[in-house]
């Protein structure tokens, strides 16, 4: 009997020191980080519509309420496409016979708005608004010569996502989300033009 | 942020060039305002210019050279196909066609001056110079265009539009065949193929065209 009430006792301990140390992770851990791989296929537009994870996503944020921060966002992505032998018109009297690979650079970055569903849990759904600003650099790249555009819009993207923290401490969780991108950045690349930019995706990496 | 993204931009992944045809770039510009069916007859100089901003002085591909001659009848069989005489003497011809193979130059002909490089450099010495001494190259259209390497330029004068008071020899077609060496050596299979496309992307130029 004296042995198990010694067992309770150590567990009511450390369930005690458990829930002091994920009450304190809130109160003395309010910013956040976000470091994944990025998943993207640009839709709407096939110059370089095949979907590639060649990309990153961070951003970190501070939660102002339990349940609402704002942060800042960066990522990149770059989306290639084969487009294979073909004549270009470039305009009513040039002709451009050539291979062809299509590239699309962005790197979106600015500012989020990001809630939490639920706080204190294994998982922690959310939903982010991420407003900024987006390079592009489109290029064609052939047997001989690149040619490439490079502009600047606006950027907005939607996302919503779930954090998993595994352990109660909530010092490193999973980071799972999916969004919707949208740039207004405008291309020209030879007798290509790109009219704004919509992507989605998904990223998948780490929070702490 | 803004650093972050500079830094970012080095993350770019570059394009797997292994993937690209070995086939030529082939790049044709015409005159849209010319009736390329009102022109009887051509000549063509029996040999090849070569560029070589290395060299002082141009060189040639003479008509004895197997390279010159392959490219050179690749050409004259496309006129004939298209219905144009070849003649032995430029006085009689209504079209001229000169080639030059640039092998290395970083030279620009660009939209605001298109023909000083030309004038300069590559006519004044060319066959037309003995003809036409003092005159300029005229482009009724924009060439812009970047010379860098391994490029066979053909390009046609209509010669029977010359402009006397002018002193003007205009352009009617230019023709850029890109990545035409491999291993330091002039790929002549490469540039055939490539004049042959040329020619294809450019149908206007036919005798009988209506």
């Amino acid at each position: 009997m004296k042995s198990k009430l010694s067992i309770l006792a150590i567990v009511a301990v450390l369930a005690s020191a458990i829930y002091t140390n994920t009450a304190s992770a809130q109160i003395y851990r309010p910013m956040y980080f976000n470091i994944d791989w990025q998943f993207n296929a640009i839709v709407g537009d096939d110059y370089a519509d095949t979907p590639t994870g060649w990309g990153m996503n961070f951003e970190g944020g501070y939660y102002v309420t339990p349940k609402l921060a704002i942060g800042l966002y960066a990522s990149f992505h770059t989306a290639d496409k084969h487009i294979g032998e073909q004549l270009l018109e470039l305009s009513p009297s040039s002709h451009l016979f050539t291979d062809q690979i299509h590239s699309v650079f962005q790197i979106p970055f600015g500012a989020l708005l990001k809630y939490r569903f639920v706080e204190d849990s294994m998982f922690e759904p959310y939903a982010t608004l991420k407003l900024g600003t987006m390079y592009t650099s489109t290029s064609s790249t052939t047997q001989v010569l690149d040619f490439y555009d490079e502009q600047w819009g606006f950027n907005v993207q939607p996302e919503v996502g779930v954090t998993i923290y595994p352990s109660a401490h909530k010092r490193f969780g999973i980071h799972i989300a999916a969004y919707y991108n949208y740039a207004t950045n405008q291309s020209q690349v030879l007798s290509y033009n790109i009219n704004g930019i919509n992507n989605v995706g998904f990223h998948l990496g780490f929070s702490f | 942020m803004f650093l972050l993204a500079v830094v970012f931009s080095a993350c770019q992944k570059m394009p797997d060039i292994e993937q690209l045809s070995s086939d030529l770039m082939v790049y044709t510009h015409y005159d849209n305002t010319c009736d390329f069916s009102q022109y009887k007859t051509f000549y063509i100089p029996e040999g090849l210019v070569k560029l070589d901003s290395k060299q002082p002085e141009p060189t040639y591909y003479t008509k004895d050279d197997p390279r010159a001659r392959q490219v050179l009848e690749a050409v004259v069989s496309e006129m004939k196909a298209r219905g144009y005489v070849q003649v032995s003497n430029p006085d009689d011809a209504d079209l001229g066609v000169v080639m030059a193979y640039v092998k290395n130059t970083n030279e620009y002909i660009g939209y605001v001056d298109p023909y000083w490089w030309w004038y300069d450099y590559y006519w004044p010495i060319d066959y037309w110079d003995p003809y036409y001494p003092g005159w300029i190259p005229y482009y009724p259209y924009p060439v812009s265009y970047s010379y860098t390497v391994n490029n066979l330029v053909t390009e046609i004068i209509a010669l029977k539009d010359i402009d006397n008071g002018k002193k003007q020899i205009p352009f009617v077609w230019t023709s850029i065949l890109s990545g035409i060496e491999t291993s330091n050596q002039l790929n002549i299979s490469k540039a055939v193929s490539g004049i042959y496309q040329a020619f294809e992307q450019s149908p206007y130029i036919n005798r009988n065209a209506q």
